[in-house]
């Protein structure tokens, strides 16, 4: 069955806006403060999307928002207009979800730990995927996880590496040297917690796997999807850094 | 999907990459760029999913989620008397801080003893309980 094709604009037959520049058709200054005002008008939907998937529940209604930001991004990209690339656009904003959605769990345990809402939420989570939240809860003076070394990952990572990795995300999206270097400091951070975190896992298995809703196969269908800082790496090694500024 | 990122400039046939890339890494940042799409797309949809899904599968909506907390509560430390205090006192000391009942295995890797509970088993535990103490009270 043969589908109607969906009609492209006919870009090949239109001038792009470089060339229009080159000509002198419309001046530099034109083409800068239009590509200004598209970047801008992309990325209030991105951050509002953004805001929306860096609060878990809410993720599905800021999906859509953040994807029509994405096409704004490609078509302006498409049209020639100076935006960001994409791919900094994608990784930047991927981090700093990864990194808030991470906190949000984490101070919930760490600080909010005796509301109603972790105690239901945060606890029947350990008990259906990770007994450290679960076994002997809100028994440390501290409260929260019980689990040994737990708390040592939670305060390391809620204070230090992820308020680190959401700032320089920002500046990466800003295309500043520092974001690009810095990302790549908070991303090998990631490399760290990911070794660490999983070796205390696996040396007090008995505690964190014992008679839970679904042992280790569950966290790791769970989890596997926050690698996205080992994603990053990659790129912030190969991208070309003329594309950074101070 | 490549035509947007790596256009064919016509006018003298040379690639155009996106800003960054150079040719040698053009199929890197492609595969890159895929896998970015669908941990963006998953964490999306698991964080959304994972909250109903577990108030469902430990109870909600026949228990509340108060009621949820207390039979986490007596599960977790072994103790049908135990109740998930709410509000707790913003200052207050570790609301487990001087429990004694949980049931383990001590040693240098802890082994505790409660049970696994299943789909809803919360709801079960918490309905033979009322009955217990009402056929109690009479």
């Amino acid at each position: 069955m043969n589908f109607p094709k969906v009609k492209t604009k006919p870009l090949d037959s239109l001038p792009s806006l470089p060339d229009q520049v080159a000509s002198g058709q419309v001046s530099y200054e034109d083409h800068m403060a239009e590509s200004k005002r598209v970047q801008r008008k992309a990325d209030i939907y991105l951050m509002i999307g953004g805001f929306f998937m860096g609060t878990l529940v809410l993720g599905i209604i800021g999906f859509p928002i953040f994807f029509y930001g994405l096409t704004i991004l490609r078509r302006a990209g498409r049209e020639g207009l100076s935006v960001r690339p994409l791919m900094v656009t994608l990784i930047g904003f991927l981090v700093f979800i990864d990194a808030a959605l991470n906190s949000f769990g984490w101070a919930l345990d760490l600080v909010a730990n005796h509301t109603l809402i972790n105690r239901t939420i945060t606890v029947a989570w350990g008990n259906f995927f990770d007994a450290g939240y679960f076994w002997h809860y809100n028994q440390l003076w501290i409260g929260g996880s019980g689990a040994p070394g737990e708390k040592s990952w939670e305060i390391a990572c809620v204070l230090v590496v992820f308020p680190m990795r959401m700032a320089a995300a920002i500046a990466f999206l800003q295309l500043k040297r520092w974001g690009h270097q810095w990302l790549i400091v908070t991303c090998w951070f990631g490399v760290v917690i990911w070794v660490g975190y999983v070796a205390n896992m696996t040396i007090y298995a008995d505690l964190r796997y014992t008679n839970i809703g679904f042992p280790v196969i569950a966290w790791w269908i769970y989890d596997i999807f926050y690698i996205t800082p080992f994603l990053a790496i990659p790129y912030l090694h190969t991208v070309n850094r003329e594309i950074f500024s101070d | 999907m490549s035509k947007t990122e790596a256009e064919v400039d016509p006018a003298n046939q040379q690639e155009v990459l996106p800003e960054g890339t150079t040719a040698y890494f053009k199929r890197l940042h492609t595969w890159l760029r895929r896998a970015i799409y669908v941990c963006l797309f998953a964490l999306v949809v698991e964080g959304t999913l994972f909250v109903p899904f577990l108030v469902v599968w430990y109870g909600w909506p026949t228990l509340s989620m108060h009621q949820i907390c207390d039979e986490l509560q007596k599960v977790m430390y072994s103790d049908d008397t135990r109740t998930c205090k709410f509000p707790y006192p913003l200052l207050g000391p570790a609301e487990a801080a001087d429990e004694k009942t949980s049931q383990d295995t001590w040693g240098v890797q802890p082994k505790p003893h409660y049970p696994r509970l299943g789909f809803r088993e919360l709801v079960t535990i918490h309905d033979q309980r009322v009955a217990r103490e009402s056929q109690a009270a009479r």
